[in-house]
């Protein structure tokens, strides 16, 4: 990987890991001190391409490839116009033709390829979609809103259910200490001999912790993690069974053109391999044996004998 | 193995009828071609399938002596595979076309490549009897007809020699057959066969195991030892009469091919030479053309090697 640096100060991130990269709408890169020093009064070009640059405009490198920076910048700009959705279409294809134009636009203007005459279109095609874009921008806006609104309300229950645990086991702990006075008071007052009291004491113990697991029990959950709430029945039908023809395995079978060979493991047994040379330690240990070879002799001498 | 293998499915041929036909018929392509180009040629300049096969076999013979003094020392199945490409290669193409004397050493190359015979290129070209800027352009010609040699050969490379066929001969004759006290004492001679037949077109109509088997039946036969108990018992063809008078037959074939082949009258040879060097000298400069048309026009810079390249010729190999 090519270290990331600063083209200016060649300065990289392997020499000082602090460094922070930015990139301005042109999609060049400038580390931040350089930054500082060449736009102090607010504005200037790039060192690389020369574009008149605003400081405000920097940001926070985000990806390797600075390009893909720009990238992003510009489709947001340019999603702010091209918004329409896939309902807004009588079909698919339509859509996606849309979609296409946005494409290209996206990438024209990230490779500064007919710059000129991409910004026409997109003008044009802001004046004359300005009420369709207007509205869905509301229509945007609107979503977000309640999209917003169905967060608040989560967060809103999430803390809600850890205040009443926290409640909850302050009662607990209440009950509990209530318990323990009740026992020394007992114990002080009392004409009962101490063994009593003190199983008492346990009984009512085992009680109260009974019941504060039969109150945990209570509060038990109703809705599965995958959000399918608890007890709904799910249709038990069965998969429609699906029969097919067995596979049957048939061995090949090779006409050679010539008598029968000898399988490669018999040809120990039938003598052949007194007649080749026995292979070395360091045959065997690549996995050779002096069966391969013969085996292979024999089969070339029979393969294709009969005319 | 060879049952499916491209050599049975491609490069058997049923007759010595069949190869001639092809010979014939790339000889015709090739005069035909020449014709086509519009120019006014006498047809007794080119060489008949006569002439051409005299030619082929010097240049064959050659081939094989080049590969037996080739350091390293070549395996046998190297240049067996070598040999058969050189058929092969001029099966469908005419001598006229393409000059034997770098095909030769084109598939010698490719074989030692393809049979795993490892040498590098310099190494290989530095068994010719040649100045090292000679080997160089040797070597550059070699590498330019080596793809279209593949193309050629169809890309099937791989060539059943009948050498290993006949070692497992030998060791099943060992293990099944024990009337034949001592098998290795055929082996001299069938490979003395073996190496006959590699000059012959047995190679085109047989399969190598059957090469193999007819080496060494010949060989029994003229040590005065009969085998044919081995055909009928170990192979089983007691009872399929028909099977045993087709490979009789075939075996006969094959050895009347070898007793056949000899080598041409260095006076004939030197004749056709002439006559084909007179053939390059008329179509060469067209030729050329067409076989490195790309290079000549974009790669200016290697123009003045190629006239050199010409001036390399037969006489440096001869001294081999």
């Amino acid at each position: 990987m090519d270290d990331q640096g600063c083209p200016r100060c060649k300065t990289t991130k392997y020499r000082n890991p602090s460094l922070k990269l930015m990139v301005n709408v042109c999609g060049h890169t400038l580390c931040e001190s350089c930054v500082e020093m060449l736009f102090v009064r607010g504005s200037g070009n790039c060192v690389q391409c020369d574009t008149p640059l605003r400081k405000c405009n920097f940001r926070v490198q985000l990806f390797e490839d600075p390009a893909i920076d720009k990238e992003v910048e510009i489709r947001k700009k340019v999603l702010k116009i091209y918004n329409k959705r896939e309902f807004d279409f009588p079909s698919l294809r339509e859509y996606n033709d849309y979609l296409e134009t946005v494409e290209e636009i996206v990438f024209n203007l990230t490779n500064n390829l007919e710059v000129e005459r991409t910004r026409q279109i997109m003008e044009q095609y802001q004046r004359e979609n300005r009420d369709v874009i207007q509205r869905n921008k509301v229509k945007l806006t609107r979503e977000q809103e309640e999209l917003e609104e169905l967060l608040l309300l989560e967060q809103k229950s999430t803390e809600e259910r850890r205040l009443e645990l926290l409640e909850e086991e302050k009662r607990q702990l209440h009950a509990k200490r209530k318990n323990k006075q009740a026992l020394l008071d007992e114990l002080e007052s009392s004409q009962l001999p101490a063994c009593v009291l003190l199983a008492q004491h346990k009984d009512r113990a085992v009680q109260l912790e009974q019941q504060i697991e039969k109150q945990k029990q209570a509060v038990k959950t109703t809705i599965f993690s995958t959000g399918i709430p608890m007890g709904q029945t799910v249709s038990l039908q069965p998969v429609p069974e699906i029969r097919e023809v067995l596979y049957h395995h048939q061995p090949l079978y090779i006409y050679t053109h010539g008598p029968p060979v000898p399988e490669l493991d018999q040809l120990q047994r039938l003598g052949y391999l007194n007649h080749v040379r026995a292979a070395s330690q360091q045959d065997m240990a690549g996995g050779y044996n002096s069966g391969l070879a013969c085996h292979r002799a024999v089969q070339d001498a029979f393969s294709g004998l009969f005319p | 193995m060879f049952h499916n293998s491209s050599q049975k499915k491609f490069w058997q041929f049923d007759g010595e009828a069949a190869l001639e036909k092809q010979r014939y018929e790339a000889n015709q392509k090739f005069r035909s071609k020449i014709m086509a180009s519009g120019k006014p040629v006498s047809d007794s300049l080119f060489l008949d399938p006569h002439e051409e096969m005299v030619i082929f076999r010097h240049y064959e013979k050659r081939l094989i002596d080049f590969c037996s003094i080739f350091k390293p020392t070549m395996p046998k199945s190297v240049v067996g595979t070598a040999v058969m490409y050189f058929r092969r290669f001029y099966l469908n193409n005419s001598l006229m076309e393409h000059h034997p004397r770098i095909i030769m050493l084109t598939c010698s190359y490719l074989s030692c490549k393809v049979d795993e015979f490892n040498v590098s290129s310099t190494q290989f070209v530095g068994n010719l009897q040649e100045t090292p800027a000679g080997q160089e352009k040797v070597l550059e010609q070699i590498l330019e007809y080596e793809l279209l040699l593949i193309q050629q050969l169809n890309f099937h490379l791989v060539i059943h020699t009948p050498y290993r066929p006949m070692e497992g001969l030998l060791i099943d004759l060992k293990t099944r057959y024990p009337m034949l006290e001592n098998p290795e004492v055929l082996r001299k001679t069938a490979d003395d066969f073996l190496n006959r037949a590699t000059v012959t077109d047995v190679g085109l109509l047989a399969s190598p195991s059957q090469i193999a088997l007819t080496a060494v039946l010949n060989s029994a036969s003229r040590a005065g030892l009969s085998m044919e108990s081995y055909l009928t018992e170990c192979m089983g063809l007691k009872d399929d009469k028909e099977t045993m008078s087709k490979l009789m037959d075939t075996m006969r074939r094959m050895k009347h091919l070898t007793k056949k082949y000899e080598l041409p009258k260095p006076e004939e040879v030197v004749m056709c030479k002439q006559k084909l060097e007179r053939v390059y000298a008329e179509f060469s400069s067209s030729n050329l053309k067409r076989k490195r048309g790309y290079e000549e026009e974009h790669e200016v810079a290697k123009k003045p090697l190629l006239t050199e390249e010409e001036v390399w010729t037969d006489e440096d190999l001869d001294s081999l």
